[in-house]
């Protein structure tokens, strides 16, 4: 692990203002709240509908990811995840939700989307308190900032247009080697392929 | 080639929500095994959060609001979600249940006994199959079409590149010669999604990997 990871608690595990919200919204169904956080991130939600291709049903997304989090805000807990990082491990799991809904005539899945993807802190036997995840967001916000412009857009295409890398080569017209090479080189400044090689 | 962990790009694919619903359930039941790449993932969906963030915002409407608090006044189902999440079964039970050696396995050759699940991901293109060698068993020396992803759900098996244990995450392609010998006493059991469709050759149904082909 780097050095990072190892910084004391106190210093960086403190609460954002939106886990703040969220934990509000849980503990109390305090509306207010609830309504902050529809502000900040309903817009981003709509806008990840619509790259991906649901424009048509982007409104409906939203609420249905809303209404999720307020069902969910019970279980959530800030120090297994930041508010923002499980708020788009909800969109994305609404959005195969409503992929797999739109796609199936009448035949049910056995499993269900949460069953594959799962939101973080809803796994019992996960840790408590994992310092590293806390640090997640912080790290990557300052590490995106250094980032070439032409790593970011493949990152954006595969989480937010939901293209595959093959796919995002072809549209950019370039090797798939090339995609891959710049998706490594972004992870490994975020830190994702220096934990691979601990494994 | 892939052995023992999934790589970051395909954790990242993970992430994103891009795969495919047999492929997330491989890298599904690798994570709760593995707090390693559990870790990487949650590096990960915290990636997702701030692309999303950095996103341009599309406006939403106070009427927007408006209905989603009329939904969660209507709401009956809010227990549901506690109780659905309180009593959560494996993934691999609800498809399979309790018992993987009682299923209805179709003996093939030799120690090599094989089940399709694809019927159970219904609108996939890809061939999910189950298969066991028995403890001790050898699989015939093989290489593989396309490229296969495999988790090892019960026992081990070795090739000349190592031991697979319970939980490990394997991709083959075609460059993979190996001939899988199942190691322990217990029957070998992985499951396997292969990303091509199958191609019959003659009278041959072609036989899956890691074992055989």
């Amino acid at each position: 692990m780097t050095t990072l990871d190892q910084k004391p608690a106190r210093l960086e595990g403190r609460k954002d203002p939106w886990s703040q919200l969220l934990e509000k919204v849980g503990k109390h169904q305090d509306r207010q709240a609830y309504h902050a956080l529809f502000e900040h991130f309903g817009p981003q939600i709509k806008y990840y509908a619509m790259a991906n291709g649901m424009a048509s049903h982007a409104e409906e997304l939203v609420q249905e990811v809303f209404v999720s989090i307020w069902r969910r805000s019970c279980l959530y807990d800030w120090r297994k995840a930041a508010a923002s990082t499980w708020i788009f491990t909800i969109a994305r799991n609404q959005r195969i939700d409503m992929l797999r809904k739109m796609k199936r005539l009448s035949v049910e899945m056995p499993v269900e989307t949460e069953d594959l993807w799962q939101i973080p802190g809803e796994n019992e036997d996960e840790p408590v308190t994992s310092l590293h995840r806390l640090m997640s967001e912080r790290r990557i916000r300052e590490s995106l900032s250094h980032l070439p412009e032409e790593q970011i857009t493949v990152i954006a295409k595969v989480y937010m247009e939901n293209k595959s890398h093959q796919m995002v080569a072809d549209e950019l017209n370039i090797p798939l080697g090339t995609v891959k090479s710049r998706v490594r080189l972004a992870l490994n400044k975020l830190k994702v392929i220096l934990q691979d090689q601990n494994v | 080639m892939t052995r023992h962990h999934p790589d970051s790009l395909t954790l990242m694919e993970y992430s994103a929500g891009n795969l495919t619903e047999p492929h997330a359930l491989c890298i599904r039941l690798h994570l709760d095994k593995c707090p390693h790449c559990q870790s990487r993932v949650d590096t990960l969906d915290s990636l997702g959060a701030v692309m999303m963030e950095n996103q341009p915002k599309a406006d939403v409407s106070e009427s927007m609001f408006d209905s989603i608090l009329a939904r969660i006044d209507s709401d009956s189902d809010e227990n549901e979600v506690m109780a659905r999440v309180s009593v959560k079964t494996s993934p691999l039970q609800k498809l399979l249940g309790d018992d993987l050696n009682s299923l209805p396995w179709k003996r093939q050759l030799g120690d090599v006994s094989v089940l399709d699940i694809s019927e159970r991901f219904p609108g996939q293109h890809e061939q999910v199959v189950l298969q066991k060698l028995a403890a001790g068993g050898k699989a015939p020396i093989h290489t593989h079409k396309g490229e296969e992803t495999t988790i090892v759900l019960q026992g081990a098996f070795a090739d000349q590149k190592g031991v697979f244990n319970q939980w490990d995450f394997v991709v083959l392609n075609e460059q993979d010669e190996h001939k899988p010998v199942a190691v322990g006493c217990e029957d070998c059991i992985t499951l396997s999604v292969l990303s091509a469709p199958v191609k019959l050759t003659g009278t041959f149904t072609r036989l899956l990997n890691p074992f055989i082909r």
